[in-house]
């Protein structure tokens, strides 16, 4: 009894967390000036290294730092404001 | 009929989440890139070469039995993983990555993903369950810090299904979601579970999700709490039954994990700390007697696992070989089912020194200290043993 509790508590949780994820984002998710504000290279410096080094610019061509860029943001979330900015900046940098 | 209300759920909130975000997308001024061809086709991916040197001593009723090995691309410490991406326009990207792991090839994803605006991705095919954090970003060896994974994190796997996932500003924060719909696990006569595949054998089909926070405005700290939801498949010729003979209802499984991550910049050392725990559950069943076909048996089916990880690399020295070394410790903790035929509590500590050849070259010398204490039933799994396991690891990993 006990576990099948502990199920549908599971269950209800994730739900939940569902439901909340919907009314934050139908009630709009803005970001703060201070965030709207950081730069390609600020944006590179603090979200690569949660998982790994900063990459090096040279090391990919602009399209396919773009393809990169796409699948960093299917990987690690990034929001789409944060893979542009990224994605600009290292193409900016890249071997052509 | 639950899993029906979440289906729906899911396909509601794909319908809110694209709507919602298609006015929002016209308001968010992407910054001026090149201009990309139509479709573009890469490989990357990682390759990972070890040398291993391991010690085995067993104990079991008090005699001891040692064992020595060593290897060039053991094959927990090999792989060889071409990563193939294909994008065609802004929003479609197909990833594919094969994988020789020293003894077979498999597959470690196959998917499509379509970014449907800011803040949704839709994906479908062969996924990385989003369970924790660590099988989906920090398996690859040249993103992990130590020589070997830490037991017990890819219990929720990959598995065939669809999955909805983004991240998302909220002010000086930043939040994620991901929520997957596969085929499942199916339960396997020692308790164990393991992925059911293509082919599913039952109607019952598991949720997996994790939200995530990250609470600063540098994305320095990421916490993270997944769930994992799912009846289990019953394969041909089990011999397990439920414990109550009149609950028609199969097993189930139920998970949930907890993560956590955090990079900060002390001049000149750079800080990283990551942690996971987990829990698995399936409910109890009646399982076979390996040693007496006319006896049966029952336990507990909780898994859990947990590990804990911290490095330092000094970033911002001046010395060019100091500020490429990088110094990993991490604790896993271990524990399968007590009386079962795999029952133990396994305990690891793993130190290593890294040298970065590049940003995504690493060379790697690791020890590692392992004890394992079995805890299965006496009576169907013989005298309960010790397992000590000190090793010695040279790994190389790149990114390509």
């Amino acid at each position: 009894m006990k576990k099948i509790f502990r199920s549908k508590y599971l269950l209800t949780v994730l739900i939940a967390c569902f439901c909340l994820a919907v009314v934050l984002v139908t009630n709009g998710c803005a970001e703060s000036k201070k965030v709207a504000a950081k730069s390609g290279v600020e944006l590179w410096a603090e979200n690569c290294q949660r998982c790994h080094n900063t990459p090096s610019a040279t090391s990919f061509s602009a399209d396919q730092w773009k393809t990169i860029g796409m699948h960093m943001q299917t990987r690690a979330l990034l929001t789409t404001t944060e893979r542009d900015k990224v994605v600009a900046f290292l193409q900016a940098g890249s071997r052509n | 009929m639950k899993l029906r209300n979440t289906t729906f759920l899911l396909m509601l909130c794909a319908i809110l989440f694209g709507k919602g975000y298609a006015v929002n997308a016209q308001e968010v001024t992407p910054p001026a890139q090149q201009s990309s061809p139509e479709s573009q086709f890469m490989v990357a991916g990682l390759l990972t070469f070890g040398f291993v040197n391991q010690n085995t001593t067993n104990t079991i009723g008090g005699v001891k039995s040692t064992d020595k090995y060593n290897s060039l691309g053991d094959a927990d410490r090999f792989e060889f993983s071409p990563m193939l991406l294909w994008r065609h326009g802004d929003k479609l990207l197909l990833e594919f990555e094969p994988s020789f792991d020293g003894n077979t090839i498999g597959v470690n994803w196959a998917d499509v993903s379509y970014i449907v605006g800011p803040g949704l991705i839709v994906r479908g095919g062969y996924l990385v369950l989003p369970f924790g954090s660590y099988n989906k970003r920090l398996a690859a060896g040249w993103i992990n810090k130590l020589a070997s994974d830490p037991v017990g994190t890819d219990i929720a796997g990959t598995d065939f299904g669809v999955e909805v996932a983004g991240g998302l500003p909220l002010g000086n924060m930043k939040w994620s979601y991901d929520i997957s719909l596969t085929n499942g696990f199916q339960l396997n006569n020692d308790g164990t579970i393991s992925g059911v595949g293509i082919s599913a054998i039952n109607n019952g089909k598991t949720v997996c999700g994790r939200l995530a926070l990250l609470p600063f405005s540098n994305s320095s700290l990421e916490l993270g709490v997944s769930g994992l939801y799912g009846a289990i498949a019953t394969p041909q010729g089990a011999t397990f039954s439920n414990i109550n003979p009149t609950d028609r209802k199969g097993p189930i499984a139920s998970m949930y994990a907890v993560d956590l991550n955090y990079v900060k910049n002390l001049s000149p050392i750079q800080l990283n700390v990551k942690a996971q725990y987990s829990v698995s559950m399936v409910n109890s069943q009646n399982y076979l007697s390996p040693v007496d076909s006319t006896q049966t048996y029952t336990f507990t089916n909780t898994t859990t696992a947990a590990f804990g990880q911290v490095s330092v690399r000094p970033v911002a020295s001046k010395n060019k070989v100091l500020k490429n070394l990088e110094l990993a410790f991490r604790y896993t903790g271990y524990t399968a089912p007590q009386n079962s035929t795999w029952g133990q509590n396994y305990n690891e500590e793993d130190v290593a020194l890294d040298y970065w050849l590049s940003w995504r070259t690493v060379l790697k010398v690791a020890y590692e200290n392992i004890k394992s204490d079995g805890t299965s039933s006496v009576s169907i799994a013989g005298p309960q043993g010790t397992t000590a396991i000190s090793r010695v690891i040279i790994q190389f990993s790149t990114e390509f």
